[in-house]
């Protein structure tokens, strides 16, 4: 199994729905279950993102996942037809701050970024296209 | 996500289990908050163990700021105990790990827990 795509309405009660989905691809490639909690993280965050700050008034913009195994990695694709934004450019957290100063919040993204090894966003047409990838360890992880 | 509670020596212990995801977080942070009023009574503190806690993600570390800084006003030690390590990389990345008083395990967390009063 190389390739699994599917698509869902961006509102939370999808999020289980997309975690299973997930979780199905990493087994039916046989991937180590080791690396999977990084992309159910990013599949989290990027997918709650889109549902708190991508639905204007009206329509509930449909999300589309895809994820392939390609030359030891896999790529997260997250990609929504709600309004143009890219999560990219939120500031980062400071992680240094201490206890009592430390703001709640802006730590998803941040996440994201440091548990993939690539992340790239891209307005593709009248879509929102996140692509996140990652190496992934283990004699299953081949060229797909 | 199932919660139990026990109690040594005046510590709470609060031990989640399962995800601690966008869906689980309202009812963890009604737990938690509900947890550290109770321990405010007493001289004692709260510790959460995570020895069964298999995911947090950014949901999950806000309710545990949350629970820590009104820990900190309240005067109540809080701590967390026992992270998995796919947890610990998640509290490592964000920083929280070094914000927050974390034990390796329920024992010292437990050591390391004030008395109650007499």
């Amino acid at each position: 199994m190389n390739e699994m795509r599917t698509s869902v309405p961006s509102e939370a009660a999808q999020l289980p729905v997309l975690t299973h989905f997930l979780q199905e691809f990493w087994s039916a490639a046989s991937l180590p279950p080791a690396q999977l909690m990084s992309f159910e993280l990013a599949l989290e965050e990027i997918f709650m993102n889109v549902v708190m700050h991508g639905s204007p008034s009206g329509a509930l913009p449909r999300v589309e996942i895809s994820l392939v195994l390609a030359g030891g990695a896999v790529i997260l694709t997250v990609e929504d037809n709600g309004p143009e934004f890219d999560p990219l450019t939120l500031p980062p957290p400071d992680v240094n701050a201490n206890l009592v100063d430390r703001p709640i919040g802006g730590l998803g993204v941040f996440l994201v970024r440091e548990m993939m090894d690539a992340v790239s966003y891209h307005r593709v047409g009248s879509c929102n296209q996140l692509r996140m990838s990652k190496h992934v360890e283990g004699p299953e992880a081949r060229a797909g | 996500m199932k919660i139990t509670f026990e109690t040594h020596a005046g510590t709470t212990l609060m031990i989640p289990e399962g995800r601690l995801d966008f869906g689980a977080a309202p009812e963890f942070q009604r737990q938690i908050g509900k947890a550290l009023a109770g321990v405010q009574a007493a001289p004692a503190g709260l510790v959460v163990d995570c020895t069964a806690l298999d995911y947090v993600s950014s949901a999950g570390l806000r309710v545990f700021l949350l629970a820590a800084q009104s820990a900190r006003r309240a005067g109540v030690a809080f701590a967390l105990c026992a992270l998995q390590p796919r947890v610990r990389e998640v509290f490592d990345l964000s920083g929280f790990g070094r914000m927050m008083t974390v034990h390796a395990d329920r024992a010292t967390a437990l050591a390391q827990a004030p008395e109650p009063l007499p």
